[in-house]
């Protein structure tokens, strides 16, 4: 068995009166790539919220490296080696490329490795060495995203909470990405918490995943059972059984066995 | 229209049949649902017959519409081919159509069947096949193609009938048309046809055929119960004996219409009573929408009553500590009250003066945030409730009243009265009808409400009635001194332990469910040592009890293995142990580990864990208890 890096255990969370994650407990291990699935709203973001510490939660613990983390400030939580790759990049627009990367390892001060670190970024995404002079906000939504990753490294981070790599990118740069992130798994061996609606690339890359709908976590399992459950290649995978009149617009309930 | 030569009283504004035991059952001098719709639809005109929500907002729709719709539908069924006698089946979420099509179709002489929206193609054709359907009206895409699925094997349906168009405006299918080019068919035959509606009306006749019901079918097949229209025009005497409505009464329908509870109370009794029944958007939308129509009268099974409780406990648990102080004080002086209301005494000044106070302060504002500010009674049936939990409601000034009823006695057969209750009991027989107990225990009930028999199944009719002609009901109970029925479980599923002994699973099965933690369990022990049981857990209260206790689970099969809630549960059986003899206790138990849903083949369409299937489906789980 290897060591549990993060552990969730009956999170709840609220965006004001509505609460968005009903409890939720979920386990990481070191050197693991666990996705959570869920479409919209299911509070998949919340919960990497909540971990990272933009959020707190109302109940329930987050246990990192056998400490609990819940409520404290996110900067304390950086420091502590866990690093939050938002939705939508949001990398600094104005800083260039090579700024942005020099932010994200803010909090360390070795800089012979930082160095190293960085050379190792470009090593992942040549295209950034290219464009390291050139301001962020100018790059394209790939490479924006590729630099939002980066910066996360920067940090050598123990955790890395991936907030939908995929979201808005084209279906090749989609494979490029999670390409990397793979090859950032097998040969660095970061492990990464992956927050996907792209159902398909998460669970290639993942060793376990969860699926959450409304706050709750419906199912759970290795990468491999998710992708062999009726209910997944139904709702995530596109495998819709088509009806008589060959098409079909509505959903089939759900179960989750 | 005939007036008979009998004694009416006038109740409400409604004139009935004084002593509902005899012939002919009239309502306003109308021994028909179809003459009784035409009068009601006359004399109510542009009043408010029904609401629906359209894009968030109520929208009122007349008598005048009620009338129009159904003429058109049941005239362009008779253009279509339709003759007196045959079944048009209806497959559609509530909605004013399903009211208009019912109407439509008995108006002409045919026999209306619902079938429940959560049901597969494959129970669809077997309804389609054993009722010989003519017409089937569905409401929408994901109905229709069940329909298309098995076209084939029931091709005595002459048409699809549908209501909604979005997604289906490319469909190009010779047996498919919507429901607007049915008015227009129907609007055709009248001009060519005039008066000839009415006439069918007229030709109505109380020994006809109304509905067909399937009951739900725990076991075995569905079977279709025929209810003719002297059953349905009895069941609103009785129903207006005993449950006043009041002209503009305001009412939520929500369960679905193919059940006999919500028929009766949302589409018949409105009909004699001329109260306004507003459409729930949806079975998930309930609560909100019962907040915003604030009914006078409210029928629901107990899970939803059950589920109304579970929101205002959590919902106080949350609040300030003065505000939990205040709960619990209202209601603890509301049930000092009920106790004295539900044991018929008067209730003493300064206990009444106290309730006023409280219900000033608190109870008034949380029955206006469930919507019952305005409710005169509360019903429940279909399932037993706890008697605690109808305390609680009388407590905060709803007043709940459990009944009793099955399809094939057009769903009454008794029930309690604000003023004449006894809790625990299912109430006193409706006026009009009788209940006996025979000798093996089981239930049997005598009256015009009961049902013609089912359809083409002689075998099956013949079975379920008694020699003198009562109807046994298959449920085993107890008549006490004053009249009062309790029933205690199913004949059929009476277990015969391997000691011989005779248990009723559904007397140990209703105790498990009073736990806020259980949601259904099935008792299971026939030819075997001892009992044992399968629980259903009640996700949000088990959810909550694990977060609560810091019990970690990801799905619901991990929350069903956690061990503390195995303990809890257990400590459940246990408590339910302690009041039957040694032989009737329950060794042990399984947690069913699947979330269910209505889809799911081991409930029935009302949420009950059907027993044979669960016991096949789950012999694995049983095994390992034996």
């Amino acid at each position: 068995m290897s060591k549990t890096v993060l552990e969730v255990k009956n999170l709840e969370s609220f965006y004001g009166p509505i609460m968005a994650i009903r409890g939720a407990s979920l386990k990481v291990e070191k050197g693991q790539v666990v996705t959570v699935l869920g479409a919209n709203g299911a509070g998949k973001s919340t919960l990497l919220k909540t971990i990272s510490g933009i959020m707190d939660p109302e109940k329930g613990q987050v246990i990192f490296e056998g400490e609990e983390i819940q409520g404290k400030e996110p900067h304390s939580i950086v420091r502590r080696g866990i690093v939050h790759v938002p939705e939508g990049r949001e990398v600094f627009p104005l800083l260039t490329v090579d700024e942005n990367l020099s932010l994200g390892a803010y909090t360390r001060g070795d800089k012979a490795e930082i160095e190293k670190d960085r050379e190792m970024v470009f090593e992942y995404f040549p295209i950034l060495a290219e464009r390291r002079g050139q301001e962020a906000g100018t790059l394209s939504g790939g490479q924006q995203q590729m630099l939002a990753i980066g910066r996360g490294l920067m940090l050598r981070p123990k955790i890395m909470l991936l907030d939908e790599p995929s979201l808005g990118l084209s279906p090749l740069l989609v494979q490029e990405i999670f390409a990397i992130l793979k090859r950032l798994n097998t040969d660095e061996g970061v492990t990464m918490m992956l927050v996907e609606q792209n159902a398909k690339v998460a669970l290639d890359l993942a060793d376990m995943g969860y699926v959450m709908e409304i706050g709750r976590i419906v199912m759970d399992g290795t990468a491999d059972r998710l992708m062999e459950s009726e209910d997944i290649k139904a709702f995530y995978l596109g495998h819709q059984e088509v009806g008589a009149r060959g098409e079909r617009r509505w959903k089939r309930k759900k179960t989750w066995r | 229209m005939n007036i008979h030569n009998t004694d009416q009283i006038e109740i409400n504004g409604v004139i009935v049949t004084a002593d509902p035991s005899q012939r002919p059952a009239l309502v306003d001098g109308c021994d028909t649902v179809p003459k009784l719709f035409a009068k009601r639809c006359v004399q109510m005109g542009d009043e408010t017959a029904h609401r629906e929500k359209d894009l968030g907002i109520w929208r009122a729709y007349s008598w005048k519409d009620y009338w129009t719709h159904a003429k058109w539908i049941g005239l362009g069924l008779r253009a279509l081919g339709l003759e007196r006698g045959e079944v048009v089946s209806i497959l559609s979420e509530d909605r004013k159509e399903w009211l208009y099509a019912d109407m439509g179709i008995q108006a002409v002489g045919g026999i209306a069947s619902g079938v429940y929206t959560t049901d597969s193609a494959s129970q669809l054709e077997y309804l389609l096949r054993d009722s010989d359907s003519r017409f089937l009206f569905v409401e929408n895409d994901e109905q229709l193609d069940k329909f298309l699925e098995i076209e084939d094997r029931a091709p005595q349906v002459l048409k699809v009938i549908i209501f909604e168009k979005e997604g289906l405006h490319d469909l190009r299918h010779e047996k498919c048309v919507f429901i607007d080019d049915l008015y227009d068919t129907g609007r055709a035959f009248e001009a060519e046809n005039h008066g000839f509606f009415e006439a069918e009306i007229e030709k109505s006749q109380p020994g006809d055929t109304g509905l067909l019901i399937y009951t739900s079918g725990t076991t075995g097949m569905p079977k279709g119960a025929m209810l003719s229209q002297e059953n349905v025009i009895a069941a609103m005497v009785s129903g207006a004996h005993a449950l006043p409505t009041l002209p503009g009464d305001e009412q939520l329908c929500f369960l679905p219409l193919c059940h006999i509870l919500e028929r009766d109370v949302s589409v018949y009794y409105p009909l004699a009573g001329k109260s306004v029944v507003n459409f729930a958007e949806s079975p998930e939308t309930v609560f909100d929408n019962l907040q915003e129509v604030s009914p006078s009268h409210f029928t629901a099974v107990p899970r939803v009553w059950e589920k109304i409780y579970s929101r205002v406990l959590v919902l106080a648990q949350e609040a300030t500590p003065i505000g939990r102080l205040a709960f619990r004080m209202a209601v603890s002086a509301g049930l000092k009250r009920a106790d004295y209301q539900l044991a018929r005494k008067p209730v003493p000044p300064l206990v009444a003066l106290h309730y006023m106070v409280w219900d000033f302060l608190v109870l008034r504002n949380l029955r206006r945030m469930l919507g019952m500010d305005r409710m005169r009674r509360g019903g429940t049936g279909a399932a037993p409730i706890s008697p605690e939990l109808i305390r609680w409601y009388w407590a905060i000034g709803v007043q709940l009243l459990e009944g009793y009823g099955m399809t094939e006695n057009t769903g009454i057969a008794s029930i309690n009265l604000p003023d004449d209750n006894k809790l625990g009991t299912v109430g006193k027989a409706v006026p009009g009808f009788r209940v006996r107990i025979a000798g093996d225990g089981e239930i049997q009930t005598h009256g015009l409400n009961n049902f013609q028999g089912y359809w083409r199944n002689n075998e099956k009719t013949a079975e379920t009635f008694t020699e003198d002609g009562w109807l046994r009901t298959g449920d085993v109970g107890k008549l006490d001194e004053d009249g009062f029925l309790t029933i205690t479980g199913r004949l059929k599923d009476i277990i015969i332990t391997a000691g011989g002994k005779n248990i009723t699973p559904a007397e140990i099965e209703s105790r498990l469910k009073f736990s806020h933690y259980v949601s259904d369990a099935v008792v299971i022990g026939d030819a075997r040592k001892y009992l044992t049981c399968l629980i259903m857990i009640d996700q949000e209260n088990v959810e909550k009890f694990a977060q609560d206790r810091k019990v970690p689970f990801s799905d619901f099969a991990s929350l069903c293995a956690a061990q503390e809630v195995v303990d809890l549960i257990r400590k459940e059986v246990e408590a339910v142990n302690n009041d039957f003899a040694r032989v009737e206790q329950i060794k042990d138990f399984r947690l069913i580990n699947v979330l269910l849903t209505a889809e799911d083949e081991e409930l029935t369409a009302t949420m009950k864990l059907k027993r044979s299937f669960v016991e096949k489906k789950h012999a694995a789980l049983i095994e390992e208890m034996y």
